[in-house]
């Protein structure tokens, strides 16, 4: 049975599942309810055909190969490769796409009559379809075929609310970046061809001790830029806070939490397998990248009062926790220090697994209030928790595990991360060691903001009283919606509880790198469940953490419930307000709450402050009417690198078009030179 | 058939493309593609002599129905119904195009690119002859303005490259050549309505006066 499961066949017949589940919904589009059944049933079965798929594979610890061998074309063929490693991504993506699809059937109805929701379930199919090949495909133009799909199908969902112009905006960057990408990724694939005279990953890894080592160098330049434009990092992260918000939410989930992963996944298929082995400074780039992504990632977030761009510059920050696990695997791998570097390795699928649950979470979460109150703004939310009390909870323990609190998921990844690069502390030379250290500063410091960041989040959005009038017209959530979300919200729990078992599985796909196979692990989980690291170094336990989660609980609820309240009679009154009337007015505003932070960093965060008074008398203007203080920041690498930038490709596109005559003897004679030149060169 | 008569009939598609670069009338310009037809022609007569292939015979006269009698025919029915017997419409003055002529001439036969006319060592001379023909003729789409001017350019530059790839030995396969000859036959067939089009649209061949192609 596990034989016929993990074969090619059970792969194609989940790529199958998709590519009906596409074709149908194109096909129904006219009914629009029918075309969303269609699409969320293939949406879901396929995602749980994956999840068997994938933990089968995990299971048989068998890799899976399949070549096309008819293909026409000599450099390009059909050829998949899914050893343990795209298995594991394999089961995150599936495990997304099925809360997601669950969510997606109920999200999707308040596009009925409005947009086609045939093109969307189209496009939905297609995106999951690209996702799967991508972190299958074994050959680079495959590769490329298959990134494309992914990029060009999330395109058309990032644009699917398309009466929104901001959204149209956001696309056109999003393609603009994803295609500058794509363009360093077919770069460093043309170099390796060149070298290794294939576009077989195989072939590549075999031959690529004939790779020079400055084109090696050159390589993994324009590789980090290629899948870091796609992972996030900064500063080529400018598309995702404008494409996130802008997709619809289930799909915004599916871009966080999964799509921006596959750029993780390649790094680590190129950098920790196919190039191995490699210099110690790659590992440190990548250590550096990691800590600065994060750092500005969750400084961001803090100025941000649109809801969904504060969880897209949050992805920003937990892409860089990632990085600084494969950072110091990177580097602990060139020192030759291989259990060392398969605990970074695990730090980081560790983190990307539980950020794909709890940024997923957050994303349905945000969605599902800004289905009710029609504003991303947060300023215009508050008191949600007694419309959205099921939401609200599902929130709070996304934002719990996002800001690393126990017993949450986001707690033992990021504290692996930690092990990883006091590991690297306590066993590297002086120089090496300063980065880990600023590193582990930074990822400090990261936890810290991050946790300021939800308390700013979920006070503004759900606590205190409402600050518009939508907020008070809001319902809780449907049905399918809160099922998503309740699912998403247990798995949170359940990955931190079981982070032990689950590092396990992880090591297993580590170990099936070819630099691991040998590599005795650092990670030991004693009967009791606790899960050690390094001969004593530092151990951690979920389920203890659980038990002391729930004991502090009860603790405090019968401290208040029995103890306290015992005594006292419970009356009900209007709340004391030394003589004025209580308004929304009076609570601290996301702004507020995070002016102080903001201006510590105002060095970094450049943020800009405009006062806005409007008087009763305009002209004596002695009793002001209102007041109003607009406290913004914009990212500055859009001012001092993206504008700048544009600036020059303008200037350089207008003298460029002078070239353009009109005159088809001109194009000729263009045609000549460029062939005249080329024979010079060639010749 | 021998290398003198091959560099022969070579001279006369090279010489051909030179007069259709200073010919000052457009009946004259389709005549000298017939001309340059019919020494291409004569030279796959010529290897079907040598090599007794019927399938050669049936190309050579494939060859000389179409781009001999019916091209020039058609082109010279066209500049009847069109008014188009004078054009003196060259972008860069006689002088001058004879100079970039010579030029481009050295060019071709220069060791920049022997690698590319030695392909073939015994036939070296007529390839790089070849060559020169097949830049002369892109030259003369550069300079001329008239839309049927630059359609008999095209179609010299086919000419050029079907002698050169006869005399490079890379191409005598009939299939091919037929493959060409078809090739020609649908340029001819869509090149006259392009051209009556363009003419009925913009009143003129002079192509910049369609200026309307801009943006």
């Amino acid at each position: 049975m596990l034989e016929i499961i993990t074969s090619p066949i059970s792969f194609f017949i989940l790529l199958s599942l998709f590519f009906i589940g596409a074709m149908g919904s194109l096909l129904l589009g006219k009914d629009d309810a029918l075309a969303n059944i269609w699409s969320s049933f293939f949406a879901i079965v396929g995602s749980l055909w994956g999840l068997l798929f994938s933990l089968s594979t995990i299971i048989s610890g068998d890799a899976l190969s399949f070549t096309d061998g008819v293909s026409p074309f000599p450099l390009l063929s059909l050829s998949l490769h899914i050893d343990m490693l795209s298995a594991i991504f394999i089961f995150i993506i599936s495990l997304i796409i099925l809360f997601c699809s669950i969510y997606g059937a109920g999200y999707v109805k308040h596009f009925y009559k409005k947009y086609n929701i045939g093109a969307l379930g189209f496009f939905y199919h297609l995106f999951i379809a690209g996702m799967l090949l991508v972190v299958t495909a074994s050959n680079g133009l495959f590769f490329l075929i298959a990134w494309e799909i992914m990029s060009i199908a999330s395109y058309f969902l990032v644009v699917y609310d398309r009466n929104e112009k901001n959204n149209i905006n956001a696309g056109f960057l999003y393609l603009v970046m994803t295609h500058i990408g794509t363009a360093f990724i077919i770069i460093s694939f043309l170099l390796l061809y060149k070298f290794t005279g294939s576009f077989d990953f195989e072939a590549i890894k075999t031959g690529a001790i004939l790779i020079p080592s400055s084109v090696k160098n050159v390589i993994f330049v324009f590789a980090l830029i290629g899948f870091g434009t796609k992972a996030g990092i900064v500063p080529f992260h400018i598309w995702l806070p404008a494409a996130h918000p802008a997709a619809p939410s289930h799909v915004s989930a599916l871009m966080s939490g999964v799509m921006i992963k596959t750029g993780i996944f390649m790094m680590i298929r190129l950098f920790l397998d196919i190039l191995q082995p490699v210099p110690a400074w790659w590992g440190l780039t990548v250590l550096v990248v990691g800590a600065i992504s994060s750092l500005l990632g969750v400084l961001y977030a803090l100025t941000e009062h649109d809801i969904k761009r504060l969880l897209a510059y949050h992805s920003i920050e937990n892409i860089g926790i990632i990085l600084l696990g494969i950072g110091s695997a990177l580097t602990f791998s060139s020192l030759g220090m291989q259990s060392l570097a398969l605990l970074g390795l695990v730090a980081a699928l560790f983190h990307t697994l539980n950020h794909a649950t709890f940024k997923s979470l957050l994303f349905l979460s945000a969605g599902s209030v800004i289905n009710q109150t029609h504003t991303r703004n947060m300023e215009e939310y508050g008191g949600l928790i007694k419309y959205m009390p099921q939401t609200a909870f599902f929130f709070l323990i996304g934002a719990m595990a996002i800001s690393a609190l126990p017993p949450f998921n986001g707690f033992f990844s990021e504290w692996m991360t930690f092990q990883s690069l006091f590991q690297g502390i306590i066993s590297l030379n002086f120089s090496t060691r300063w980065i880990f250290i600023l590193a582990a500063g930074a990822l400090a410091f990261t936890g810290g903001l991050a946790l300021t960041c939800f308390v700013k989040a979920f006070g503004a959005t759900f606590l205190a009283r409402p600050r518009s009038a939508e907020v008070t017209h809001s319902k809780e959530s449907s049905f399918p919606l809160l099922a998503g979300m309740g699912a998403l919200a247990t798995l949170s729990l359940l990955f931190g509880i079981f982070s032990g078992q689950l590092t396990f599985f992880l090591e297993k796909a580590g170990n099936s790198l070819g630099i691991f196979q040998a590599a005795p692990s650092l990670v030991s989980l004693s009967r009791g469940k606790v899960l050690t690291v390094g001969n004593g170094f530092a151990s951690v336990s979920g389920l203890a953490f659980l038990t002391l989660f729930l004991a502090v609980i009860f603790i405090v609820v019968f401290i208040t419930q029995f103890i306290i309240n015992k005594r006292q009679k419970i009356k009900i009154g209007a709340t004391w307000d030394c003589g004025t009337d209580l308004t929304s007015r009076m609570e601290i505003t996301t702004t507020g709450f995070a002016r102080s932070i903001v201006l510590i960093f105002k060095g970094i965060l450049k943020p800009s402050i405009q006062h806005e008074i409007e008087y009763h008398d305009s002209e004596s203007r002695y009793l002001p009417k209102s007041r109003t203080v607009i406290l913004g920041a914009r990212d500055i690498h859009q001012s001092y690198f993206y504008q700048p930038l544009h600036k020059i490709v303008n200037a350089l596109s207008l003298r460029v078009k002078n070239i353009q005559s009109g005159n088809i003897n001109v194009y000729i004679l263009y045609i000549f030179i460029a062939l005249l030149i080329t024979l010079f060169v060639i010749l | 058939m021998n290398i003198l008569t091959l560099q022969f009939l070579l001279e006369i598609v090279f010489g051909t493309i030179v007069l259709l670069h200073i010919t000052k009338k457009n009946v004259g310009a389709a005549l000298a593609y017939g001309l340059q037809s019919l020494a291409i022609t004569a030279i796959l007569f010529g290897y079907f002599f040598e090599t007794s292939n019927l399938s050669l015979l049936f190309i050579a006269l494939l060859v000389l129905i179409v781009k001999v009698i019916l091209a020039p025919v058609f082109f010279i029915k066209l500049i009847q119904k069109h008014e188009l017997t004078f054009s003196v419409s060259t972008l860069i003055s006689q002088i001058k195009t004879l100079i970039i002529i010579a030029v481009l001439t050295f060019f071709a036969h220069s060791q920049k690119f022997a690698p590319l006319t030695g392909i073939f060592p015994a036939n070296q001379v007529l390839l790089s002859l070849a060559f020169s023909a097949m830049l002369l003729s892109l030259f003369l789409l550069i300079n001329r303005k008239g839309a049927l001017s630059q359609i008999i350019g095209i179609l010299s530059l086919e000419n050029s490259i079907v002698a050169f790839t006869i005399f490079a030995g890379l191409e005598r396969s009939p299939a091919l050549q037929l493959g060409i000859i078809f090739n020609i036959f649908i340029w001819l067939i869509i090149a006259i309505v392009f051209v009556s089009m363009i003419y009925k649209h913009f009143g003129s061949l002079d192509i910049t006066t369609m200026n309307k192609l801009k943006d």
